[in-house]
């Protein structure tokens, strides 16, 4: 990797990805030149980053190197699992946080590589990706003052527009628009939906599907056809424990990968290895400015795994990548890549390298049967579901969701999830009637095997 | 009074509906009464056994006994069960003496009521005789620092040569819910996708000199410790003078944590551990005999053998750490358990027991 | 009011190895009836000869040590709101210790 740090003398930096947008690097900080033995682990020549309260290895190296290390994770990440095509039109999930942030910020900066690379080539053949922003505004979901959303939009818009052309869209949705447009009732009935689990843990976990409904809709009916999460390691880490401790062992090894293709739109995870300390120093150093109008502390076994990995993390601070690295370990699925694709504007190398990750062909993926509600994929169905075919819409709805949706999403009584059904956003009803319809079939394959066996 | 009354009157057995309700299960949030919990306690465990067929008729058996709460329940309610369902099995205990005064020796004294109140015949193996050292001496030798590694890898044979010198067929420990839940986590803290994989599994050890099972996987602890407070069990609690801070293990309080706020978390982390999707082919090492001793080892010599040259060698860093042993096969799998961090939980007591 | 105490599974190492203890707790002045929570409070300071964070966390026990009143598992009578009576018998228990 080459550094670009203008006193390197590697003298690499002119070919490395520099990002026109951000700020010229602070100068470095006094304290640290005080002392010559003490340089950046990586060039050797300038003076490592001393942050207030960081202490990681990150900290070891000077701003120039770190940048150039973080972004090198990223554009590794984009490339190894062909995130972006030039023919591609990217979403990027922007919640003003700092992992969004940075993950807005290194995609302008592809993009704008991309740009010159364009207007320097002869015949103009790479078409340039683009890009566009979506921020979902959850204020139906938070008790947060509209003054405060409607500044930090405004913000939000500044930011956006702010970065260097080409212009990117930004999309503001509110996240009632999950329901469809013609009902004026949608935060009403979100307000409902969320009402109607007891479970905090639970609630949390249901807006967070529903988030990712909302960016889903964004995303297919501005026609993108990828989204970008700013996921990142710790982000990840947690995620691990936390399905670990929700019995969601067999879904978790589709939600921790880099692509994710079950969805419409394919998403992406290109900060999948970088930390959040990481990021934000990042943004600290750059002065990527950071807002999260929605941002409330985890609650229930969310808020329990968080300060657990935050304990662990102090007693070692590798222990979020080892985390990471055993999930890592973990068998993903077919869904797990992008799709292949004949788009013949599509450059041969990277078509090539989607054949070398593309291991067998889409038939695998429609046998997997996917929780309407949080859309993991579902180990095997069972004999309970099958004879809750021919029962009430509502338990149908109920055998066709995971345990762990069950037990803390759906309400428990008959009578509630009725009305609990009726809350639900069309796509969920639509994935359920979905999967009731595969297992329909699955289980008539069943029988047909079984009959041969018995002849 | 009247509060009183009010209590009584409510907390009534969910099951029988008659008698004062005694505990919550955690498993179910059910309340129930001690009568009720004896039989739901003892049937879930005869459930496991006989859907996991984890006996056959006619094999000896061997309990890990340590005196604590978990083995010394699993003797009482597998002799009970054994008596009750015609298991047919000859069952006994087996003790391991690490040689460590003023905690082994007194929690054998309660192994060895238990061979007369449950009339299980006790076989105890002692560090000293296996192996020439008790962990007195070898404490006394390296220090604090890394003696929960010899005592668990020495243990681990202990209990197999037990197991042989009784010849029986299999030998049950006993590991309950909670544990497992810990050594899941533990697992991916620690980056051990082989373990990992195994670890949930009711029945290890099946290509070993002896099987070893787990009645108690599925068992909460509290359930454990409730059935033998109300059974008024001889159990011995003390924590191992060698390793005070094992129960401190980070994992084990967020488990407990978790149980609070969810009783569930514990069997969902065990589901969890047992849907994992780990590719079969991740390589095991390889199973050889140890040249000096004839105990299954993937080296030339097995972890106990090096500890031991080691220590009567002089050199009790021997094998501990990222050291390869004596051979010079650059194998992966040799990673040594660093037996004194904090987060590897408790090293001793039921964990690697 | 006059209360049996009972350290078990260990806890009673934190009060020099006695396991019964038969104590006098007087109630807060304030209020008229003694909880588990008042108990608590006083068992850390009166009982309690070290360790107290193997007892206690936060204003409750320690997750893992069970609490019974009167052999009744304390989930299902309140808990810390549990209240107390004359020659209740409150029984801790570590689930913590050693397997």
């Amino acid at each position: 990797m080459s550094c670009n740090s203008s006193g390197c003398q590697s003298n690499c930096h002119k070919s490395d990805d520099q990002l026109s947008d951000s700020p010229p690097p602070p100068p470095p900080p006094l304290a640290a030149a005080n002392n010559s033995n003490n340089l950046c682990l990586k060039c050797k020549t300038n003076s490592p980053i001393t942050p207030g309260s960081l202490s990681g290895d990150e900290a070891r190296f000077c701003a120039d190197c770190f940048r150039s290390n973080i972004y090198g994770k990223f554009r590794l990440a984009v490339t190894s699992h062909a995130m972006i095509s030039p023919s591609d039109n990217v979403l990027v999930a922007f919640s003003g946080g700092p992992s969004s942030r940075v993950a807005l910020q290194f995609v302008h900066g592809l993009q704008d590589r991309a740009q010159k690379n364009f207007e320097a080539s002869k015949d103009k053949s790479l078409a340039v990706f683009g890009v566009g922003v979506a921020f979902i505004d959850e204020s139906a979901a938070y008790p947060v003052s509209s003054d405060k959303v409607d500044g930090a939009i405004q913000d939000i818009r500044s930011v956006v527009s702010n970065l260097a052309p080409p212009t990117k869209q930004l999309h503001v949705f509110p996240i009632e628009n999950i329901y469809a447009t013609d009902s004026s009732d949608g935060k009403d009935r979100l307000t409902k939906l969320l009402d109607a689990v007891n479970d905090a843990t639970g609630k949390e976990d249901l807006l967070l599907h529903l988030r990712m409904l909302a960016l889903q809709k964004v995303a297919s009916q501005n026609g993108y056809n990828r989204l970008v999460l700013g996921s990142c390691a710790s982000r990840i880490a947690c995620h691990v424990l936390a399905a670990t401790v929700k019995g969601q062992g067999y879904s978790l090894s589709a939600d921790i990968q880099y692509v994710d293709a079950r969805w419409e739109i394919p998403v992406v995870l290109p900060l999948h290895d970088c930390t959040s300390q990481e990021l934000n120093l990042l943004c600290h150093l750059d002065g990527l400015k950071t807002l999260q109008p929605f941002d409330s502390p985890p609650s229930g076994i969310n808020g329990l795994i968080s300060s657990f990995v935050n304990i662990l993390q102090e007693e070692n601070p590798s222990r979020e990548c080892t985390i990471l690295r055993t999930a890592g370990k973990l068998t993903p699925f077919e869904f797990n890549r992008i799709p292949e694709t004949d788009d013949c504007n599509v450059p041969l190398a990277i078509r090539r390298r989607q054949k070398r990750y593309n291991l067998k062909t889409k038939e695998s993926i429609s046998s997997e049967l996917f929780c309407p509600i949080c859309n993991g994929p579902l180990k095997n169905c069972n004999s309970l579901k099958l004879s809750s075919l021919n029962s009430c819409q509502s338990s149908r709805f109920n055998a066709a969701c995971c345990s762990s949706c069950q037990f803390q999403i759906l309400p428990k009584d008959p009578s509630s999830m009725e009305n609990f059904c009726s809350l639900l956003p069309q796509q969920v009803v639509d994935r359920a009637k979905l999967g009731n319809c595969r297992l329909r079939e699955q289980i008539q394959d069943c029988l047909l095997s079984d009959s041969e066996d018995e002849n | 009074m009247e509060g009183n009354h009010e209590k009584a009157r409510v907390r009534l057995c969910y099951l029988c509906n008659q008698r004062r309700a005694a505990l919550k299960r955690p498993k179910t949030l059910e309340q129930i009464c001690r009568e009720c919990f004896y039989e739901v306690f003892e049937e879930e465990i005869h459930q496991v056994i006989v859907k996991n067929q984890l006996f056959k008729p006619g094999e000896r058996i061997a309990i890990g006994a340590s005196g604590g709460k978990d083995s010394t329940v699993l003797a009482y309610v597998l002799s009970e069960l054994n008596r009750r369902h015609n298991y047919g099995l000859d069952l006994f205990l087996l003790s391991v003496d690490e040689g460590i005064t003023g905690y082994r020796d007194d929690s054998l004294e309660t192994v060895k009521r238990n061979e007369l109140q449950y009339g299980l015949p006790l076989k105890i193996v002692s560090y000293k005789d296996l192996y020439g050292w008790t962990m007195d001496e070898i404490v006394k030798t390296i220090g604090l620092k890394n003696n929960c590694t010899f005592c668990g890898v020495f243990r681990r044979q202990a209990l197999d040569r037990g197991a042989a010198l009784l010849k029986v067929d299999k030998l049950v420990t006993g590991h309950n819910a909670d544990d497992i839940a810990e050594t899941v986590l533990l697992n991916i803290l620690r980056g051990d996708i082989a373990r990992l994989s195994r670890c949930t599994s009711i029945t290890t050890g099946e290509d070993g000199p002896i099987p070893r099972c787990k009645p108690f996987k599925y068992t909460y602890e509290k359930e454990i410790v409730m059935y033998a407070y109300f059974k008024r069990l001889d159990y011995f609690s003390t924590e191992c003078i060698y390793s005070p801070n094992a129960y401190r293990g980070f994992a084990r309080e967020f488990i407990k944590d978790l149980e609070r706020m969810r009783p569930r978390a514990i069997l969902d982390i065990i589901k969890s551990g047992e849907d994992f999707r780990i590719s079969t082919s991740t390589k095991m090492p390889e199973q050889g005999i140890c040249e000096r001793c004839g105990y299954i080892s993937s080296q030339k010599w097995c972890k106990a053998c090096v500890l031991l040259e080691g220590l009567n060698k002089g050199l009790p860093k021997l094998g501990i750490g990222r050291s390869r042993g004596l051979d010079n096969n650059h194998r992966k799998d040799v990673k040594q358990i660093n037996g004194t961090k904090n987060i590897e939980g408790k090293q001793c007591g039921s964990l690697d027991f | 009011m006059q209360l049996t105490l009972e350290f078990g599974g260990g806890l009673e190492l934190l009060c020099d190895s006695v396991k019964i203890h038969d104590v006098n707790v007087i109630p807060n002045l304030e209020a008229d009836k003694l909880t588990m929570k008042d108990l608590l409070v006083w068992v850390r300071t009166n009982v309690i000869k070290e360790r107290p964070e193997m007892f206690m966390k936060d204003d409750s026990v320690r997750p893992g040590v069970l609490v019974l009143v009167n052999d009744c598992d304390w989930e299902l009578s309140g808990q810390l709101d549990t209240p107390l009576e004359e020659k209740d018998v409150v029984v801790f228990i570590s689930t913590l210790h050693g397997g």
